[in-house]
């Protein structure tokens, strides 16, 4: 039942910025408000599951299941995607959108949402494909909202590279059943995650071993996990910033859930040296890739989307460290929700404000926006890993993860590398941050609305660096061990 | 029975065969209308692989993907790549990164590759299909080989829908397709990603003029 209360909303949502023709505000306000009965059930599922409720299943044939991971998903997603919905354009009176713009924005937002949700619910393999695929096609369709040329060149790679990279995972999918059946023959359920996971065992090591890379690679790239990385600065950057928010903050977080199922059940049949390696490989590829492109960048939306790119790298490389690692992993993926969301959705502003998103041409922060330097700095420290926010918990306790599973040198390498996307990241700051203003740029803001939303964000980072709250320990130990069965 | 199976795998390779040569078209004409065509006749035979694999598997459920799939990719789909391309002009893949000669032996390669990949699959399959499954993955790898050497997005987007047909082959032969409605949920998703891709090309159209994608390179640094 509960899952009706969280697909739903998103779905009235959209229905009814298709019905009003002619754009309302009302209708910003009402999707908003929508979200929050999402979020509401997304809590209630991960309360379930911190108390050590079972897996809650709904629908025909067990369409839709929650578990620990599943609710932690739900809740980073409704709970970005209800921030980005109050922060949307169109709210106000003035907006650099045309009405049409904002009703296909409410439209195709909505539907985006609503394709995350569904993933992280999809309890069938095939229907958890669909819906990555969907969120594709729907975030593809409001990339080039503008029409500007770097828009639709960002929106023409991002289409098609997330395509071809779902198609193969649709292979890999595809492998995997193939497995499942030349050994059980056809069954009914036998696209579930349970079941897939119980025959896993039996399963043959060299065709799950081809399964996995199709399946890495294919998810891989909707993650963000170089190679297949190279839509990611383009789309982040071009897209309309609450977009920009939630593909960032948690698209990434939601491809890479889809890895995680997968490589619990091909570890199920190969053990986890298999694809622990691999994981290790990508990432520090994307680690190394990251790092080096953060110092060259000039355009700070696209130095934020490497940093989504150099976190993901650093969740691979977790996930691949044992139940300490993946605890860390998933603190980490938490942590760098909230804070990446916050940034981008700061950087909107600032863009407002400058009307260009090159660093050189951003100056005088602090004189002109005092209230979104400050907290723009706050997010750029936290995403550097500093104390007190929790990224820094999350990146130590993933340190300290490597070092008990024996990566010394890796461990040493991810060291060096996150210190160079420190030290970038700051230089950077500090060029936004002071000197003097360019010319006509206004002075002062009033935005309070915004600032008070987002401060929820720096709250949530401060508490989860300071002191991990009960609930989501004991959630996250659940997760652990469904990850480490 | 036997005497069946051997048909049936015999029909199958058959069938796999045909629908690689039909990617590898791609790679071998020029003009734009060549590769839709191509693509229209793969999909084709690919329908008739399902039913094939349909009626020898005992599986009703594939005449009604067969029938989707002719639907969607013998008719929805051409129809609009035609529109498209009447619409967005006539370009010719005039110098594509790769020229053909070298895209034929590539893919010659790509397809030995696939062999050598799949080895595993087909000594674990004991269906009389597994003989088209190298091919079917040859398929895949081709449709990879099309989108990353060809400049025109147009040629992607037929790329694309190779691959997407080559999956499709290797879920026919290697698990006599999967379940109904996942099918349909898949074909769904071709059929919204191919529109907003070709939403996309329009706007390519329009804000740069051309569809080669070479000028796509703006976004750096």
């Amino acid at each position: 039942m509960t899952f009706l209360f969280l697909l739903f909303p998103s779905l009235i949502a959209a229905a009814l910025a298709a019905a009003i023709r002619r754009y309302r505000s009302l209708v910003g306000w009402v999707n908003a408000l929508l979200s929050l009965i999402a979020l509401g059930a997304a809590v209630k599922f991960a309360d379930h599951a911190a108390r050590g409720g079972g897996a809650s299943v709904f629908g025909p044939g067990e369409l839709l299941r929650a578990d620990g991971l599943s609710a932690l998903m739900m809740v980073c997603v409704a709970a970005v995607a209800s921030l980005a919905l109050f922060l949307s354009p169109g709210f106000g009176r003035e907006s650099q959108y045309s009405p049409s713009q904002l009703r296909r924005y409410q439209f195709f937002i909505n539907l985006f949402i609503f394709s995350m949700l569904l993933t992280v619910s999809a309890n069938n393999v095939g229907v958890m494909w669909i819906a990555i695929e969907a969120t594709t096609i729907f975030s593809a369709m409001l990339i080039p909202l503008t029409l500007t040329k770097p828009s639709v060149e960002a929106s023409w790679k991002y289409i098609l590279i997330c395509s071809v990279g779902i198609a193969l995972a649709f292979a890999g999918t595809v492998l995997g059943y193939f497995d499942f059946v030349s050994l059980s023959g056809r069954a009914e359920n036998a696209l579930n995650w349970p079941v897939l996971l119980a025959s896993a065992p039996s399963l043959h090591p060299e065709v799950m071993k081809l399964a996995f890379v199709f399946l890495l690679v294919g998810y891989g790239t909707k993650a963000g996990i170089a190679p297949m990385h190279t839509w990611l600065p383009d789309a982040h950057s071009e897209a309309p910033t609450p977009l920009s928010a939630m593909m960032s903050g948690v698209l990434l977080a939601v491809a890479l859930y889809a890895v995680l199922r997968w490589k619990v059940v091909v570890d199920a049949t190969l053990g986890d040296g298999y694809t622990n390696k691999l994981l290790i490989a990508l990432g520090l590829l994307s680690l190394v890739v990251a790092s080096f492109s953060i110092v060259l960048s000039r355009n700070y939306k696209r130095m934020l989307a490497y940093s989504s790119i150099e976190h993901t790298g650093l969740m691979c490389i977790g996930l691949a460290l044992g139940p300490l690692g993946v605890f860390a992993a998933m603190l980490h993926l938490v942590n760098h929700t909230a804070a990446k969301s916050m940034t981008f959705l700061l950087a909107g502003r600032v863009l407002h404000r400058y009307h260009t998103t090159q660093i050189k041409g951003v100056s005088g922060l602090l004189k002109t926006m005092p209230g979104t330097a400050g907290m723009l700095a706050a997010g750029l420290l936290a995403t550097i890993g500093l104390p007190p926010f929790g990224l820094f918990i999350s990146e130590f306790a993933l340190i300290r993860a490597g070092f008990a599973t024996g990566h010394p040198w890796l461990m040493g390498a991810v060291l060096i590398l996150l210190a160079v996307a420190f030290v970038a990241i700051i230089g950077h700051l500090n060029r936004m941050l002071y000197g003097t203003p360019p010319e006509g740029v206004a002075v002062g803001e009033k935005g309070g609305r915004s600032l008070a939303l987002l401060s929820l964000n720096v709250a949530v980072l401060v508490t989860l660096g300071l002191a991990l709250p009960a609930p989501v320990e004991t959630l996250l130990n659940q997760i652990v061990r469904i990850v480490s069965r | 029975m036997n005497g069946h199976d051997t048909l049936f795998a015999q029909l199958s390779t058959l069938g796999a065969s045909v629908t690689l040569l039909f990617g590898v078209v791609l790679l071998w004409r020029r003009s734009l209308g060549a590769y839709i065509e191509a693509f229209r006749w793969q999909s084709l035979v690919l329908s008739a692989v399902f039913a094939l694999v349909g009626y020898y598997g005992h599986d009703h459920e594939l005449y009604i993907v067969a029938v989707a799939l002719l639907a969607l990719k013998v008719f929805i789909i051409p129809w609009y790549l035609k529109r498209l391309y009447q619409r967005v002009g006539g370009e010719r893949e005039a110098q594509p990164y790769v020229n053909i000669a070298t895209s034929l032996i590539v893919a010659g390669l790509l397809v030995m590759l696939a062999y050598a990949i799949t080895r595993p699959l087909v000594m674990v399959s004991k269906l009389p299909t597994r003989g088209g499954i190298p091919l079917a993955v040859g398929l895949i790898f081709v449709g990879l080989f099309v989108i990353v050497s060809r400049r025109k997005a147009l040629t992607q987007i037929v790329g694309f829908l190779v691959l997407e047909n080559g999956i499709a082959l290797l879920a026919a032969l290697c698990t006599y397709g999967i379940h109904l409605i996942i099918e349909l949920g898949v074909f769904l998703d071709v059929l919204m990603g191919f529109l907003v891709m070709q939403v996309i090309v329009y706007h390519i159209r329009n804000t740069f003029e051309s569809i080669d994608v070479e000028q796509l390179n703006q976004l750096k640094h």
